[in-house]
């Protein structure tokens, strides 16, 4: 197996991008600096029937060659990323993080690099075909061609480790082998899962989906329910979960699904959550990556199904929580500057403080995990600020009281004065000179400092 | 040619986009043609180069021969101190001004042909291209229905429901047909007018199922439905399926 070189990779993300913009280059100049400026325009343009509509048409054709390109490419980035002995991270739940460039800057302060499914890839070939209603789709495709855009710099890059990679994820791709195995596995623990929670000893998958099905109201499916605690916490509250179920219907292209009980999409919702965890299952076994989500749900059926495998996977996920939405302000050159700096390693040996194999693996929901991130954050961020507090001490120092004593000193030793004096003009100029040569010394220490990725990172967390 | 202003970014976006898939399908084959308002367009860009601010220019293409133009059109830009002016494009087998509506819907059926290998469809095709991107099933192919077709007319015929003047050449036609006159000896104008009794949609196309037909008079059918003489038949349906938009 020949491992592809850096610059095959940057060619092959160059020529992802020429396609991606023979498509939408039109649209390119609503790209702002702001993270959310394109978060509605495709929800905008969806809204005009004739334009969208010849928006859609213009696209159709987008997934032949979106796969074309991966036919011929997948597997150099495969054969790459397998080959990278770093820390990666296979990203799912969603077809993109809802928020793909805080999710970065969030995963980055601990992996090397981030695995993302391409969404053009998936949107064009699956949900487009099976799922989602035209305009959703387009809706979706504006948004997620402008995520990526976001993040070119960082797919197409100099540095040592790519902190992201795109690739063509989907059970889909699995030979067909791979893809009973997996739909087995899936639906045998699919099936353990709902009947354990509504107290139920099904055997056949299909009359447990018929019972689920029957069940009409939130309500009904609430009272059905005999061990909650095996509820997402999201689906513990009725209105919330009448919504969410009625949502996940609504973007199906199929009409028939809109007059589907709330049964059926709670059944058909679950079941899809325990296919996608052993799909990224399988795929962070063929990338020799550990898995990551940006909310809790997809999250929570993983470490139901598969259990958290210690500290890397608990900090990882941990970081995504909401209470560290602080770091999606840091600047995007800020996480090159964390390479450029070797400090990764660093900055992984910050958040692991005080986290145990034994704390991650029993904390399901990552709340005693990110509490000591958070501590351990705040820790870091209370040592930088006295390390330049008491460089820039060191500074004062150095001015008011070493320089002019020196100073006094090297004018003494001019002084017309009627006896010997014993201060040399030599050993005063020397004195003079390392004391302004370590001057200069602690300025560029508080520099670098302030200029270093904690500092970039704690002015956020101030912000 | 108006536009709402709040539309007009978006106007602008949709045909970037699909001025991008003109672009590629050149790419895929140097000898694609696009639609005459486009090569029109084209031609007048082009041109509008040697002129000075305020001039007009007018660009014009075509499909068909000779002797049978189809999808004619004149596209008038004028040149502004900041750019370019669009000033008319004009369908000239109609001889209207293209509605901004209709021109989309124009490119859209560019893109549905496009999609069919070769110069011509046959009806089943060129009714799918079509009711892809008029709303409301507007179009319907007589296929093997024809006979049907003949029946139902003859009824109404002898029950005079139809009435077809003495010194009409389809009087002699229709003396000449039976039951085993094979639906291509028809006349064009006598296989519409039985299609039409059928009265399974707006416009029935009659041609018989093996039929080529070229694309570009797939384009005129569209033009004439929705702007041309007969639009006026379908005045209620068509403004109210897809005028009510931009």
């Amino acid at each position: 197996m020949e491992i592809p070189n850096r610059k095959t990779i940057n060619n092959i993300y160059s020529e992802y991008f020429d396609i991606i913009d023979s498509y939408f280059e039109a649209i390119k100049h609503h790209l702002g600096d702001e993270e959310y400026s394109h978060i509605n325009l495709g929800y905008y343009i969806s809204k005009y029937p004739l334009i969208s509509d010849l928006i859609l048409d213009s696209l159709d054709d987008l997934y032949e060659n979106i796969y074309e390109f991966w036919e011929e490419n997948a597997k150099h980035l495969f054969d790459f990323i397998k080959s990278q002995s770093t820390l990666k991270c296979v990203y799912s739940g969603d077809i993109t993080p809802v928020s793909l460039e805080s999710f970065v800057k969030k995963s980055a302060l601990y992996v090397d690099s981030i695995i993302i499914p391409d969404p053009i890839f998936n949107l064009t070939l699956y949900n487009k075909q099976i799922v989602f209603d035209n305009k959703f789709y387009l809706n979706k495709i504006v948004r997620h061609i402008f995520n990526i855009w976001k993040l070119k710099d960082l797919l197409i890059t100099d540095a040592k480790d790519n902190i992201i990679f795109i690739l063509p994820i989907n059970i889909q791709l699995l030979s067909q082998q791979d893809q009973d195995n997996l739909l087995n596995n899936a639906n045998s623990n699919y099936t353990r899962y709902i009947n354990t929670l509504i107290n139920q000893e099904f055997l056949d998958i299909q009359n447990l989906f018929n019972f689920i099905e029957g069940i009409r109201t939130t309500e009904d499916l609430i009272n059905n329910v005999k061990n909650p605690k095996l509820l997402p916490r999201e689906f513990r509250e009725p209105i919330a979960l009448n919504n969410f179920l009625k949502d996940f219907s609504s973007i199906n292209k199929d009409p028939k699904y809109a007059h589907k009980s709330i049964g059926w999409g709670f059944a058909t919702y679950v079941q899809s959550q325990f296919i996608r965890v052993q799909e990224h299952k399988t795929f962070c076994g063929k990338l020799l990556a550990e898995p990551i989500y940006d909310y809790e749900l997809p999250w929570f059926f993983f470490n139901y199904d598969i259990g958290c495998s210690g500290i890397d996977e608990a900090i990882i996920n941990s970081l995504q929580k909401e209470k560290f939405e602080w770091i999606s302000k840091v600047p995007i050159h800020a996480l090159k500057v964390l390479r450029e700096n070797n400090k990764l390693e660093y900055m992984r040996s910050i958040l692991r403080n005080g986290i145990t194999d034994l704390k991650s693996k029993r904390d399901s929901e990552l709340l005693e995990v990110s509490r000591q991130i958070e501590a351990n954050f705040k820790e870091a961020f209370k040592k930088q600020k006295s390390e330049i507090k008491s460089l820039e001490k060191e500074v004062a120092n150095i001015i008011k009281k070493e320089i002019p004593i020196t100073t006094g000193g090297f004018l003494l030793g001019f002084l017309p004065t009627p006896f010997n004096t014993v201060v040399s003009i030599f050993t005063t100029f020397r004195d003079m000179k390392n004391n302004i040569l370590k001057l200069r010394k602690k300025r560029t220490d508080i520099s670098i400092k302030k200029n270093d990725f904690i500092n970039l990172l704690m002015n956020s967390y101030d912000d | 040619m108006m536009i709402k202003k709040e539309n007009m970014d978006f106007f602008r976006d949709g045909m970037g986009i699909f001025l991008g898939y003109i672009e590629r399908q050149y790419k895929k084959n140097p000898n694609y043609k696009p639609h005459p308002i486009i090569r029109a367009f084209n031609c007048a860009l082009e041109a509008i180069g040697k002129y000075e601010v305020g001039k007009r220019i007018m660009g014009v293409s075509h499909e068909g021969t000779k002797d049978n133009i189809c999808d004619p059109y004149v596209v008038v830009l004028e040149k502004k101190a900041n750019g370019i002016e669009v000033k008319e494009i004009r369908n000239m087998k109609v001889d209207k001004e293209l509605p901004v509506d209709v021109m989309i819907i124009i490119f859209r059926l560019q893109i549905q042909l496009d999609k069919i290998n070769g110069d011509t469809v046959n009806p089943q095709q060129m009714v799918d291209a079509l009711n892809s991107v008029i709303p409301g099933n507007m179009f319907s192919a007589l296929g093997d229905r024809w006979k049907e077709a003949r029946d139902e007319f003859k009824r109404l015929l002898d029950r005079g429901e139809i009435h077809i003047p003495k010194n009409d050449d389809l009087i002699e036609e229709l003396e000449k047909i039976n039951n085993n006159t094979p639906w291509e000896k028809y006349s064009k104008r006598l296989r519409n007018l039985i299609g039409a009794s059928l009265k399974s949609a707006a416009v029935t196309i009659t041609s018989p199922t093996n039929s080529k037909i070229k694309k570009y008079s797939v384009f005129d059918t569209a033009i004439e439905f929705m702007i041309g003489k007969s639009s006026e038949y379908f005045k209620n349906q068509i403004s109210n399926n897809f005028s009510k938009n931009l």
